[in-house]
Order: structure tokens, then C-alpha cells, then sequence
């Protein structure tokens, strides 16, 4: 997208899968947000009025983090989720219309004894 | 809008809100300059065409309506497909340099407003005094006016544009704005429509004529404006071609501007009923209140625009932008507001009554309005479709043109829309003061972000003209809509090649709930311990058993004990004590063994002594000693129980020549003790004359006693009585009685056995008168040797035989039986044995010896009375029996006619003479002595009937009652007659006479026994002599006749064979 107004060249040329190099590693992103939590949540206790602040942060940070890998052409979203741990049972899931081929997420789970941190992060291939 | 979304996307999402508002504040602000534009144009207008509106009227709505409908579909094409965008575009850059143009006169009409308004104000104070008729006439003419420039506006360009632009606007905008657009139209429609209709006379007189006066007062002040605005609009031209950027802040400015002005037009909807009612009275109440009103309301004026300014700096920075038109508008504004005030207050306070009335109906009349609102609507549409049509060949000549056009329509805003927008100001004034209470958050927010863009845009927008914002807008519509489209194109294009689907759900988080365990533990529990095991106490198990353990011990024991041990084994030390006890019992049996063999021993030795150092018994027996004798002594028969009684028998055992036994008859006074009635046996020991070794006693009278024969450990008795009584001397003395005499204890023994009333039938029924011991040394002659083996045979002894004889001639033989078990309780079947008593006689066999021994002739004359028995010691089968008769008669156990049958005396035939004794020789020889009744004495030999030897008055005539052979010679033998005279006589020495002679003349002698010791060569042999005082004497012969001498028995057998 973002193709500046009036370039029939490249009208045509759509590229339809991501070059391998730069295609979403589930794995590799999965590393990356797991050293991220860990190096920002290792010591750090559930507070409600801090937490969302928190996730912010953490969203961003790691949305930073995963356009520098370099996945070409790729929309990332990321999801922070912190909840306080209590002992409740806690599900999340997820659902993509999405591309198989190309668009993959990559999840994360940090847990604390105050709390937990789920990170949810997909990638969506720009054609 | 795509452009901006390659810069970061932050950005993009801010500045794109910001442009939305900005643009909607813009274009609101535009749209109503423009209403306001329009309405004074339609009204110059009028004023000018007012001869033939009626027919215009006419035609427009006609034409109107023919539009709308067509311009609805077109419009409907628009919305549902957004593929003729790119038309519109391009038109719409026309239009929006048109707007722009229009704006900036719409300034300068404003201010030229301003002018007016303070005319009008003046000339209102100078009309105070003029006619009311003459002010409602004018106003009536003014309504007229109106009604004209409505209809007239509908032609009008500046109306067309309006809704021209209004449509532009609704395709970018969203369909609820839209709406709201759309309603807002409908009102503004009603007002002007109301004006036209009611309000608007007067008004619109003020306004025609300030504009009469006013546009020639301010046109040099108009002129400067205009020269400045066009400088703004060709730099907003520069800007709009260098930055799209600036073009797009516009539409976003005029929308929130259209948002204001919504809500001012509410408001003034509701204000106006009352507007409405009040009008006819209007013009009388006008002239009455004018001046004081006019001076209230001067300060207030200024009062409003003060903070209306300050509200504007402090709140919104958006509206900086257009902040020249505001500050202009504001004092429009405040100026108007402060006049509809006046009206409105003026109204009030003089047509009260009359509003009541008024507004329901003018309620109707809005709805009906609202009604037609929508045809309205769309004629206006139309009339703007044709306007923009108009315009877009202008959009190259826009400079000029502009400038041109902004001249001639400040000139023809008419007079009379002065009110209108007074209305539309003070609108917007309220708006943007309620949007500062409601919105600060948004506005500072935007703040953050506007200084940014004001320092980018600050020096333009000093000078911004609203023309050129206008074709900025118009630009950027057309790219978006050119983005889109090609947006559409490539997604076309691409989703043929791509499949989307749905893909499966992942599970982010599944974290099951803790449950109370772990949440425990979490909580009290140490960190990283588990639980695993309880603690209870069911591993700890306790068994016990109650039996106690057995206790064993090895022993052995040997029946037949050899020695002293018969048992034995290992010891516990429980058991040392019982072990001890043991052996001193084994010992005890030994030592009284010993003890009582030892006793004796000693017992004599020390009576011995006694006897020997004791001068008494010695002068005693001086005194009572015998010619015949050496040396005498007497049985201490000086015993309380004995005195009195008379010594009937005499009996030495013949295997212990020391035992001696002594009959004692009843004593002739009966004393004071018990055993008064009882006869008494005491045995004696003669080496122990001091007292008896045992006392027997017995119920009947004791006739003749003997010892057993291998031992004298029993004792036999018969009696007158017939009976048999036998004494165990080995029995325990506590079984027997025992007396306490003179400080001595006597322990009178109880036969152990007695056959008296017991064998009724085998019983002597006369007394017996002898008894004999029946040894078993039958053989004892034939085999010497053997004889001590049988003497041990008998005092093992179980069998040896016991004779006795009655007086009639019966002989019995018993058996005595040792009983090897002891009751204690009695026996049952043995009634006449002692309890505790171990022997017992059992008969043998009976012999009567009258029948059998005597031959008839004797017999039929008297039967023989048998006196005594002697059995031959070499033979037991054999024996003798002395009779009265005279005779000895001979007879054998088991055959009965042994040869000689009878021993006669040497003349004579049978005679009545007792024979009273008979002795066989003790050194075995068959030769017997027999002492008779007569005096008589014989020697007889076993083989002859006669004797070898008869002596005659040998005693005077006195009877014989004892006779006795020597024991330690064999031919030498005492004699006792009837008058105590003991006679010895020696064979050898003299075979005619007595060799010694003895008369005891103290005491009558009762009977004699020879006592001593033949295995022995001491020559001891003495004689016991038992007188009739009691006194038993024991005199020891002298040694020549107590001496044996050599060849004695050969010299006797030589004299018995030469008296043959």
C-alpha cells in the first residue's frame, strides 16, 4: 500500500508472498517478545494503576523490535494483555481471516506470581 | 489521506483526526459566511428586481423541483458507488476556489453589516418619535421585500453554491452528518422562510436602508479589506499548490464550523415562535423602550465581544486559522446577538399575553414546515449542482474573477440578512462557548499537536484566504477518491489470485484455575516444597503376645539309684537351693542308718562306763551275785510302768543273743495310769540294762513271745486268748503312743498286727501256749555255707513262717508278709493291721497234732494237752512236742510218720507228767533235753524212742520248769525247778549229779533263760532269772563252766554212745 498517486509501472506487479528471508518466523518472533517480557517484567508486581501504562510500553517496544527484524511488507499488530494473578482460570484465543500462506502470528506467555502477561503478536502480508 | 500514511503511523492517525475536525470546522464557518453571503445577495437582489419576483417565483419553484429530481438520483449514484468521484473532484477544486472567493466577500459584507448596524442603530434612535403606522406600513413592505429575495435566491449564485458545496461535502462526510446537515438546512430554510413570511419586515427595512447608506460609508474600508484578502488568497493559491497539505486542513476547519453553526441554528429555531409572535407588536413596542434598551445594551455589546474574543483565543486553536473572519464575525456577532436580545427582551416584556397564544400555532406551522423540509432540500441541491456547473470553467480565471465578484456581492448583501446572521453569530458564539465547557480535553489535546502546525502554517494563516483552501480540499478529495479507486482495483485484482480464509483458532492463554491446594501451599506454605506424604500414626504398629515364654531346663535322672546322685543336669541358679536341700536328705537317710547302729554302740559303751565306775551296782551285785556266778546284774525294771507286775515269760532272740524279751503280767494294784489294764512286753538290750529298748503293749494277756528269726526286728506274741499279735519294732514311734513318765517320754507301741477276731475260723480257739519261728534254713546244716546267704535272704526278708500251738493240740503256721506300701489311713481288706502298719500274718496251714502225732491207745483214754514245740534246728520239718503226758512226741511238717513217734521216759508207759521243757542241743546235734513235772530229766536222741540218759531226783522230787542247753558248751546245761534252785550240770565232769547247785532264796525265780554269745570265745554266758518281784537278774557262770574245752563235743558224743 502507501504507493504514491499515479505510478502505472508498478500497477501490475503485485507481489504475492513475502521473500523467504523476510518471511514471519513464528519462532524468531516468539524469541524476540520472549527476551522483551523478560527483560521488562522479570521483578515487577502486578499494580491496576501502572499496568496499563505497562502494556503500552511493552506493545510498542515490541512492535519496534519486530519491524526492525525486517519483515518486509508486513503489517504488524501486537497485543499485550497483563492480568493479575489470582488463581482464576484465564483462556484466551484467537481468531485470523487472514492469508495462511503468508500471515502467521506469534505468541508469548509471561508469567509472574502477581501476574500474567500474554503477547499476542500477527503479522498481515501486504500484497 | 494515503500519503500521510507513510509517514509513521502515530502520525498518520493524529493529523488525519485533526484534518477531519479542522476541515468540518472550516467548511461550517465557510458554509455559514456563505449563508449569510447568500441571503444578502438574494436581498440586494430583490431590492433591485422587486417588479417581476412574482413570476420568477413561479418558475423557480418549477424548475427547482424539476432538478431535485434528477439531482437525487445522481445524488443516490454518488453514495452507493463511489467510481464518479474523480468527476466530482475536479469540479469540486472549481468549487472550492469558488467558496474561497465567496468567503472573502462574505467578510467584507460583514463588516460592511457592522457599519450598517450602527446606522441602523442611530436612525433608530433618531425614528423613536416616528408614527407606529408609518413603521408597520414599512414593514409590511420590507415582509414583501423578502418574500421577493427568497425566490430570488433560489437564482441566486451565492445560493446555488451553498448547496453545491453542502453536496461535495456530504460525500466525504458520513451519512449521520449528513442528516444532521440536512436538518440543519431544513431549519435554516424555516427561518429564512419565517422571516420571509412574518418577522422579517422590519429587519429587512433596516437593512435595506443601512445598506444603502452603509456600503457607500465603508467603502474605503471595504477596500483595504479586500486588497488584504486578495494578498491571502494568492498566497493560499502557493500554498495550495506546494503543500496538499494546507488544502486539507480547510474541510476540517468548515465542518466544525458547520457543527457550530447546527447548534446556533437550533437555538435560534426555538427562539424563534416567540420571535414570531412578537413581530406585529413589535414596531410599537420598539419606539417606546428604544433608548433605554439602546443604552443597555451598548455596554453589554462590549461586554459580549470581550469575552467572546477571549473565549475564542483561549479555547480553540483551530479557529486561529480563520481567526481574521472571527474576530470580524465576533463583532458581527456580538453586535447582532445584543439586538436580537433587544428585540427579544422588548417582546417580552410587552407582549406576554400575547406569546401563549402564539406559539402552539407557530409550533404547527414549524412542523408543517419541517415537512416540506425535504423538497426543499432538494431543489436547493439542485440549484447547487447547476451553480457548480456554472463554475467550473471559472477555475482558471479565479484571481481576478474572485476579486471581481467579492466586490459586486459585498455590495449586493442585502441590508436585511443582517438580522439573519446576527442570529447565525450569536449561534455560533454559544456553540463555541458550550464546546469549550464539553470538549477540553479534545482541545488541549489538539493543542499539544496544533503548535506544530501553527508554526508551519502561522505566517500563511495570518494572511489564509479561504479561496484557496477550497481547491486544496477539492484536491484532496480527488486523490483519496483516485486512491480509492485504485485501492479497489489492485484489492479486485489481487483477491482473484489470493484465498483469505479463516484460520483456526489459536489459544493464546489457557491458565486453569488454581486449585485451594495449590493456593495454599502458595500462600502458607515454604516456596518450592510439595507435599508428600501425611503423617499419621498408621505405620506405627505395636504387636504383643501375653503367653509367657516357656521355660525349659534339661535334667536326667536313673531309676534305680546307684549313688548319691539320681538326677542331674545344668542348674540354674534358682534351682542351687532345692539341690542342696536334696543332698543332706540323701545324707540323712545314711545318718540315721548309721545313727541308729552308732547310737546303740555308744549307748552301750557309756552304760559300760557307768556301770564299771558305779560302786552302787557294783556292791549290788556283790551282794546279789551267785556262788555260781562271776558277776550279775539286773534290767532297771524299776520303771514306773512296770512296777508290780510280775515277769511271766522270758525269750532271747537266737540270731541276737543281746535282745532280750520280758513278759510283765497285770500289775496286782491297779494304778493310776492307763496302761494298768494292758500287758506288757519290753524288749531288752542286755548290754543296756537301764532301760527297755522298746515297750510293747497289748490287750491280752501275753502267754508266749518270740523275735523274728534272721532279725529281731519283729516281734510275736500269743496269747490266752487264742489271738496272734505282731510288733514291727521298725516302726516310727509317732505312731504310737506316747506317755510323759517322771519326766521321760515312753512310747508304748500298739500291736502292729493282731489276728484277734480277724481270721475267726484259722484262729486258735485255745491259748496258745507256744510259738516258734519256723526258720528257712531248712538246709542250713546240709550246706553251711550258704547259711549266712540265707540269714541275709531273711532279713531281706519277706517269707519266713511262724508256728503256734494251742494247748489243744493245734499248730499253726503263718506267714508273716512285709507290705512294701504304706496306708496311712487304713487298710481295708487287712482289718487287723495298725494304720501305717507294714507287716502282716497270713495263714499257712494247720496241723492238728493230737490226731496225728499220738497213737489211739493214748488217745482213747484222754486227749493229750500239748505244752510246748521245738523245731530241730538242723531241720525245720521236723519237731518235737512236749505233753502232760509224759511223753515227747515227734512230728514233721509235710510227711507226718517219721520214726520214732513218741520219746518215753525209760519205764513206765505213759503217765501224767508234764513234760515242761524241751531243748534241742544248739551245736546241731539231734540229742534234746526233757525236763518233766516229776523231777525227772531225760536225754534223749532223735533216732531212739527211748532216752540215752535219765536222771532222776536229781531236784528232790521238785518239777523242772526251765532247761536250757549251754551256748557256748555242749555238754554242759541249766536247770531250773519249782523252788528257784539252779543247778548246772557239766556231762563231761559228772554224767550222774550236778556239777553246781544254786538256791535263790530271796525271791522265787518265775522262769530262766540262758543267754550268750557261742561265735564268741569270751566266755560269757550268762543266765537271766526273772523273779516274782520283777526284778530280771542276769548272772554271768563262772568261766570253767562258760569256757568251752577242746574235744568236748567228741567226748560227749563218746559218754552218750557208752551210756547207749
Amino acid at each position: 500500500m502507501g504507493e504514491p498517486l499515479g505510478q502505472p509501472s508498478l500497477e501490475n506487479s503485485y507481489s504475492l508472498r513475502p521473500a523467504f528471508q523476510h518471511k514471519f518466523r513464528s519462532s524468531a518472533v516468539k524469541e524476540c517478545i520472549h527476551a522483551i517480557l523478560k527483560e521488562n517484567l522479570a521483578n515487577v508486581q502486578y499494580n491496576p494503576e501502572e499496568t496499563p501504562g505497562l502494556t503500552q510500553s511493552l506493545s510498542e517496544t515490541i512492535k519496534d523490535r519486530l519491524k526492525a527484524e525486517g519483515f518486509h511488507r508486513y503489517k504488524m499488530v501486537v497485543q499485550v494483555v497483563i492480568g493479575e494473578q489470582r488463581g482464576e482460570g484465564v483462556n484466551m484465543a484467537a481468531r485470523c481471516f487472514w492469508d495462511a500462506d503468508t500471515d502467521n502470528y506469534a505468541q508469548d506467555v509471561f508469567i509472574n506470581d502477581s501476574l500474567f502477561c500474554v503477547v499476542a503478536a500477527f503479522g498481515c502480508f501486504y500484497y | 489521506m494515503e500519503p500521510e500514511k507513510r509517514r509513521t503511523k502515530e502520525d498518520t492517525w493524529k493529523s488525519d483526526e485533526l484534518k477531519k475536525h479542522l476541515r468540518v470546522s472550516q467548511s461550517d464557518s465557510q458554509s455559514e459566511d456563505k449563508k449569510q453571503k447568500e441571503k444578502k445577495l438574494q436581498r440586494a437582489i430583490e431590492t433591485h428586481d422587486m417588479v417581476d419576483y412574482k413570476g420568477y417565483r413561479h418558475k423557480d419553484q418549477d424548475k427547482d423541483r424539476g432538478k431535485a429530481k434528477e439531482r437525487t438520483g445522481e445524488r443516490e449514484r454518488f453514495k452507493s458507488s463511489e467510481r464518479d468521484r474523480d468527476k466530482l473532484k475536479e469540479r469540486e477544486r472549481g468549487k472550492d476556489h469558488h467558496r474561497e472567493q465567496e468567503r472573502e466577500k462574505f467578510k467584507d459584507k460583514d463588516q460592511g453589516k457592522d457599519a450598517e448596524k450602527e446606522k441602523h442603530i442611530k436612525r433608530k434612535d433618531k425614528e423613536k418619535e416616528s408614527d407606529k403606522e408609518r413603521d408597520r406600513k414599512y414593514r409590511r413592505d420590507e415582509l414583501k421585500q423578502m418574500l421577493i429575495q427568497n425566490n430570488l435566491k433560489a437564482y441566486g449564485g451565492s445560493d446555488k453554491e451553498q448547496r453545491r458545496r453542502r453536496e461535495s461535502k456530504d460525500q466525504l462526510e458520513q451519512a449521520n452528518i449528513r442528516d444532521e446537515v440536512k436538518e440543519r438546512r431544513h431549519t435554516e430554510r424555516k427561518v429564512k422562510e419565517g422571516k420571509k413570511s412574518e418577522s422579517k419586515n422590519s429587519l429587512g427595512e433596516f437593512l435595506t436602508k443601512k445598506d444603502e447608506e452603509g456600503g457607500h460609508r465603508h467603502k474605503s474600508h471595504r477596500d483595504q479589506e479586500l486588497n488584504k484578502d486578495r494578498g491571502r488568497s494568492h498566497r493560499d493559491k502557493r500554498e495550495h499548490e506546494h503543500s496538499v497539505r494546507g488544502g486539507k486542513e480547510r474541510p476540517s476547519k468548515e465542518r466544525s464550523h458547520e457543527l457550530f453553526v447546527k447548534d446556533g441554528e437550533e437555538k435560534y429555531v426555538l427562539r424563534r415562535p416567540k420571535e414570531g409572535s412578537s413581530i406585529e407588536d413589535r414596531e410599537r413596542q420598539l419606539s417606546e423602550n428604544n433608548e433605554k434598551r439602546q443604552r443597555e445594551e451598548n455596554e453589554r455589546k462590549k461586554r459580549d465581544l470581550k469575552k467572546t474574543e477571549h473565549k475564542k483565543q483561549g479555547k480553540s486553536l483551530r479557529e486561529e486559522e480563520t481567526s481574521h473572519h472571527h474576530e470580524r464575525s465576533a463583532t458581527d456577532k456580538g453586535k447582532s446577538i445584543e439586538r436580537e436580545k433587544k428585540e427579544d427582551t422588548s417582546q417580552r416584556q410587552h407582549q406576554g399575553e400575547h406569546v401563549s397564544a402564539w406559539k402552539p400555532m407557530q409550533r404547527q406551522k414549524s412542523e408543517e414546515e419541517l415537512e416540506t423540509s425535504d423538497n426543499y432540500l432538494t431543489n436547493y441541491e439542485d440549484d447547487f449542482e447547476d451553480y457548480v456547473d456554472d463554475f467550473d470553467d471559472d477555475d482558471d480565471e479565479d484571481n481576478d474573477s474572485e476579486a471581481r465578484d467579492s466586490e459586486e456581492r459585498l455590495r449586493e448583501i442585502p441590508v436585511s440578512k443582517k438580522s439573519e446572521i446576527e442570529e447565525i453569530q450569536r449561534a455560533i458564539n454559544a456553540e463555541n462557548e458550550r464546546i469549550g465547557t464539553l470538549l477540553p480535553k479534545q482541545i488541549q489535546k489538539e493543542h499539544e499537536k496544533e503548535p506544530n502546525m501553527e508554526r508551519q502554517d502561522s505566517p500563511a494563516r495570518g494572511s489564509l484566504c479561504g479561496m484557496f483552501m477550497d481547491f486544496e480540499t477539492a484536491n484532496q478529495r480527488q486523490s483519496n477518491r483516485n486512491m480509492a479507486s485504485k485501492q479497489k482495483k489492485r484489492s479486485s485484482e489481487l483477491l482473484r489470485l489470493i484465498d483469505l480464509d479463516f484460520s483456526v483458532s489459536f489459544s493464546l492463554l489457557d491458565l486453569p484455575p488454581v486449585n485451594e491446594y495449590d493456593m495454599y501451599i502458595r500462600n502458607f506454605g515454604k516456596t518450592n516444597t510439595k507435599q508428600a506424604y501425611v503423617q499419621s500414626n498408621e505405620d506405627n504398629l505395636e504387636r504383643d503376645v501375653q503367653t509367657d515364654e516357656i521355660e525349659t531346663l534339661e535334667k536326667w535322672t536313673q531309676h534305680p539309684g546307684d549313688s548319691i546322685l539320681v538326677s542331674g543336669g545344668p542348674r540354674s541358679s534358682n534351682d542351687v537351693s532345692i539341690d542342696i536341700a536334696v543332698t543332706p536328705k540323701i545324707d540323712s537317710q545314711r545318718l540315721t542308718n548309721f545313727l541308729r547302729s552308732a547310737c546303740q554302740v555308744i549307748a552301750v559303751l557309756l552304760e559300760e562306763d557307768r556301770v564299771a565306775t558305779q560302786p552302787r551296782w557294783n556292791l549290788r551285785s556283790r551282794q546279789t551275785s551267785l556262788s555260781i556266778s562271776d558277776s550279775c546284774f539286773q534290767l532297771n525294771t524299776n520303771l514306773p510302768f512296770l512296777h508290780g507286775r510280775k515277769v511271766s515269760c522270758l525269750h532271747v532272740s537266737q540270731v541276737q543273743r543281746q535282745a532280750l524279751l520280758s513278759v510283765h503280767g497285770l500289775p496286782e494294784k491297779p494304778g493310776a495310769i492307763q496302761l494298768d489294764r494292758k500287758y506288757i512286753v519290753c524288749v531288752w538290750n542286755v548290754w543296756q540294762p537301764s532301760s527297755p529298748q522298746k515297750v510293747l503293749v497289748c490287750e491280752a494277756e501275753v502267754s508266749c513271745c518270740c523275735f523274728s528269726p534272721s532279725k529281731a526286728t519283729l516281734v510275736f506274741a500269743g496269747t490266752m486268748d487264742g489271738s496272734l499279735v505282731v510288733w514291727d519294732l521298725r516302726e516310727d514311734s509317732r505312731m504310737h503312743h506316747c506317755i510323759k513318765l517322771n519326766e521321760t517320754d515312753w512310747i508304748f507301741r500298739a500291736p502292729t498286727f493282731s489276728t484277734d477276731g480277724v481270721l475267726s475260723s484259722l484262729n486258735h480257739t485255745y491259748p496258745v501256749l507256744a510259738i516258734e519261728p519256723v526258720s528257712t534254713s531248712v538246709y542250713k546244716e546240709q550246706n553251711y555255707g550258704l547259711s549266712h546267704l540265707s540269714s541275709q535272704e531273711e532279713m531281706s526278708g519277706l517269707s519266713f513262717q511262724i508256728a503256734s500251738m494251742d494247748e489243744n493240740g493245734t499248730l499253726n503256721l503263718w506267714v508273716a508278709v512285709e507290705l512294701q506300701k504304706v496306708d496311712l489311713a487304713g487298710s481295708q481288706s487287712d482289718l487287723g493291721l495298725i494304720p501305717g502298719g507294714k507287716v502282716k500274718l497270713v495263714h499257712s496251714s494247720t496241723v492238728q497234732l493230737n490226731s496225728s502225732l499220738f497213737p489211739k491207745d493214748i488217745l482213747c483214754l484222754r486227749t493229750p494237752q500239748t505244752l510246748n514245740i521245738k523245731f530241730l534246728p538242723s531241720n525245720p520239718n521236723h519237731f518235737i512236742v512236749g505233753t502232760d503226758i509224759g511223753v515227747v512226741s515227734h512230728g514233721a511238717r509235710h510227711d507226718l510218720r517219721v520214726p520214732p513217734k513218741l520219746f518215753k521216759p525209760q519205764q513206765g508207759g505213759p503217765r501224767p507228767i508234764r513234760a515242761n521243757a524241751v531243748d534241742f542241743s544248739p551245736f546241731g546235734k539231734p540229742i534234746f533235753l526233757v525236763g518233766c513235772s516229776d523231777g525227772s530229766i531225760r536225754l534223749h536222741q532223735m533216732t531212739s524212742e527211748h532216752p540215752l540218759i535219765q536222771w532222776n531226783d536229781s531236784t528232790n522230787g521238785q518239777p523242772v520248769i526251765a532247761l536250757q542247753w549251754a551256748l557256748t558248751r555242749p555238754a554242759v546245761f541249766f536247770v531250773l525247778d519249782a523252788s528257784s534252785c539252779v543247778y548246772i550240770w557239766d556231762l563231761l565232769e559228772n554224767d550222774l549229779c550236778p556239777v553246781a547247785k544254786q538256791i535263790i532264796q530271796s525271791d522265787k525265780v518265775m522262769t530262766m533263760v540262758v543267754l550268750g554269745e557261742p561265735e564268741k570265745t569270751n566266755g560269757l554266758l550268762g543266765i537271766a532269772l526273772a523273779k516274782q518281784s520283777g526284778i530280771i537278774d542276769i548272772q554271768y557262770v563262772k568261766k570253767r563252766w562258760a569256757l568251752p574245752q577242746s574235744e568236748e563235743s567228741e567226748k560227749l558224743l563218746l559218754l552218750l554212745q557208752q551210756s547207749l
